[in-house]
């Protein structure tokens, strides 16, 4: 890491890949001191992507199923990006490397196999930090990320009500304008991530929204995320500890019937 | 005991002797005007100092070429000033001003300036030995002639991102060199608290197999000698290369530490005998350098501290209206 950000400092573009996120830990000093800072600090642009797989549902267990997004959320100088979808898997990438700040991004490792979708004409661009509404909806809104983002248009599916689902794409910095515009629309929210449910983007979502959504809401806002613990590993315990469709389906329900 | 001269290594010539002199020269005096000002409260947060190794970070930003880069520490005051960073930016920062290097964002020595070629100062020590193997590696990459070179002391031989870069700069043989500053201490851990082998030539050598060279960090002229042809063996295509500097940190770890844990005697020994500017300028005494011309030396790097010092407090003070710039690069 401290290599690829030496390279960067002299013009090169590196991509660092790591095998799991988790492994994340062993660079974590290099990311959040050096790379985070340098350029608040001295104006040294650090065009730097780092590239990992994250996510549970292949049994790996507490040291490969994680989705350690949040550690970074909310660290000035970053951004973090979770493509839920295969356009956005390469224009995100593609973004990223274009970039001229570090871009942390996160690949869900079950998404490599479940999605299958044509290839995006060469050259395309998600752009950073801009928010997407994946399906648009009325009554309710379910902002989402990575893994969430497939899941929440099949649970859509299966409502009853006309749900709207937003793919934050860029979760740090936070779409603020898309998540208040979506609100303004539905008045109801349901925020959905693999990550445990006190890490990850979900806190920021929801002090936003308490902040300067309040008004807007016609329900208390609603959480589906897997409890706070490590991702564990027997299929048992796995299974019930990821959001499905039918849970987020249930806190849907009882997110409209409030 | 009277001082002992510089080793009197003829392949320096008078020019680059006067050189270090002016440099070990600035990094004494601003350090002490500096600490002075602390001390006044005229200064916040903290002041490190490298009193007792200014020949190390004088040589060694002498030895670099002009398009060779460096990640100097906080003991490496004249390296900066051997970059051709002014001591007037170095007090702007000290001093937390708008126009410094970073803009009152960071303090004392935590600064870079890119447009010499030098990388920010992080804390976290060790972090910077890799990123120094990076920014050889791209010279390699694109068959650039040039040279990156760090330092890193005892206390960051116990910190695994040294070990790593090192292990890595051998690996991709890289144009990278590492000044090793024993100075005897990390922060109040004597070095050998901290290591076994206390010898860190023999360790990058051996462990590593980085060609490695120990020096008398007090000495300028072969601390010079030995970083310059550490250099000029990186930049032929010799891969990496180390020099280890041995002196003493003659202050504390910062203002506030009186390091009363290092046994007077020792500290005593280097105030008169291996004091890197009397030795130097005993060497420059003996090469035959009039006094006057050694005053004026003197005098004007005392003029350069007091001008400096001047400039930077005529600067202007931050805008907090600002803080939230820059943060990103392209915040989006």
């Amino acid at each position: 890491m401290g290599a690829a950000i030496g390279a960067a400092w002299m013009g090169e573009r590196p991509i660092v890949e790591l095998q799991f996120a988790d492994f994340v830990t062993c660079p974590f000093d290099l990311i959040v001191t050096v790379a985070a800072k340098t350029h608040w600090r001295s104006g040294i642009a650090l065009p730097l992507v780092i590239r990992m797989p994250s996510g549970g549902g292949i049994r790996g267990g507490p040291f490969h199923a994680g989705s350690p997004e949040g550690w970074f959320v909310g660290q000035p100088g970053l951004k973090v990006v979770c493509p839920g979808t295969v356009e956005d898997a390469y224009g995100l990438l593609r973004a990223a490397i274009d970039d001229p700040d570090p871009v942390l991004v996160f690949e869900h490792k079950g998404l490599y196999r479940r999605l299958r979708a044509a290839s995006p004409p060469a050259g395309h661009r998600t752009p950073l930090g801009r928010a997407h509404v994946a399906r648009a909806g009325a009554d309710a809104t379910v902002v989402t990320y990575g893994s969430g983002v497939q899941l929440a248009l099949d649970a859509a599916e299966r409502s009853t009500a006309d749900v709207e689902v937003l793919d934050l794409r860029t979760v740090w910095p936070l779409d603020e304008a898309a998540v208040l515009e979506s609100l303004e629309k539905t008045s109801r929210l349901l925020v959905l991530q693999e990550a445990a449910r006190s890490t990850g983007v979900a806190g920021l979502v929801l002090s936003l929204v308490a902040r300067r959504g309040f008004e807007l809401l016609d329900a208390p806002p609603a959480l589906r995320a897997p409890p706070d613990t490590p991702v564990p590993f027997a299929p048992e315990l796995e299974d019930a500890y990821l959001p499905t469709v039918d849970s987020t389906v249930a806190e849907l329900e009882r997110l409209l019937a409030y | 005991m009277p001082t002992e001269p510089c080793s009197d290594v003829l392949s320096v010539d008078r020019e680059t002797r006067l050189a270090l002199l002016r440099l070990v020269l600035l990094q004494r005096l601003f350090e002490e005007r500096v600490m002075a000002l602390y001390r006044q409260g005229r200064i916040s947060g903290s002041v490190y100092t490298g009193r007792g190794q200014e020949a190390v970070g004088a040589a060694a930003g002498l030895a670099l070429g002009p398009d060779d880069v460096v990640c100097p520490l906080n003991r490496e005051l004249a390296c900066h000033f051997a970059r051709g960073v002014t001591v007037a930016e170095v007090f702007r920062n000290f001093l937390g001003r708008a126009d410094g290097p970073t803009r009152g964002r960071d303090g004392n020595m935590h600064f870079g300036v890119p447009a010499r070629g030098v990388f920010p100062l992080v804390s976290m020590l060790g972090d910077l030995v890799p990123v120094t193997v990076g920014a050889a590696l791209a010279f390699k990459r694109r068959r650039e002639r040039r040279v990156a070179l760090t330092f890193a002391g005892e206390g960051a031989f116990s910190v695994g991102d040294t070990h790593e870069g090192l292990n890595l700069a051998g690996v991709l043989h890289v144009p990278a060199v590492f000044v090793l500053q024993s100075n005897r201490y990390s922060y109040s851990t004597p070095v050998e608290r901290q290591m076994v082998n206390t010898n860190l030539a023999e360790r990058v050598a051996g462990g590593w197999s980085i060609a490695a060279e120990r020096v008398d960090g007090t000495d300028a002229l072969a601390t010079y000698e030995a970083v310059r042809a550490a250099v000029e063996r990186a930049r032929e295509g010799g891969g990496p290369q180390a020099v280890e500097a041995l002196t003493l940190r003659m202050h504390g770890h910062a203002a506030h530490d009186d390091a009363r844990y290092v046994p007077s005697g020792l500290r005593e020994e280097y105030e008169t005998r291996w004091d890197p500017v009397s030795r130097l300028e005993e060497r420059l005494a003996g090469d035959g350098v009039a006094p006057a011309e050694l005053g004026r030396i003197r005098d004007d790097a005392a003029a350069e501290v007091a001008g400096g010092l001047a400039e930077a407090q005529a600067s202007p003070a931050p805008d907090p209206a600002e803080l939230e710039d820059g943060v990103w690069a392209a915040p989006g």
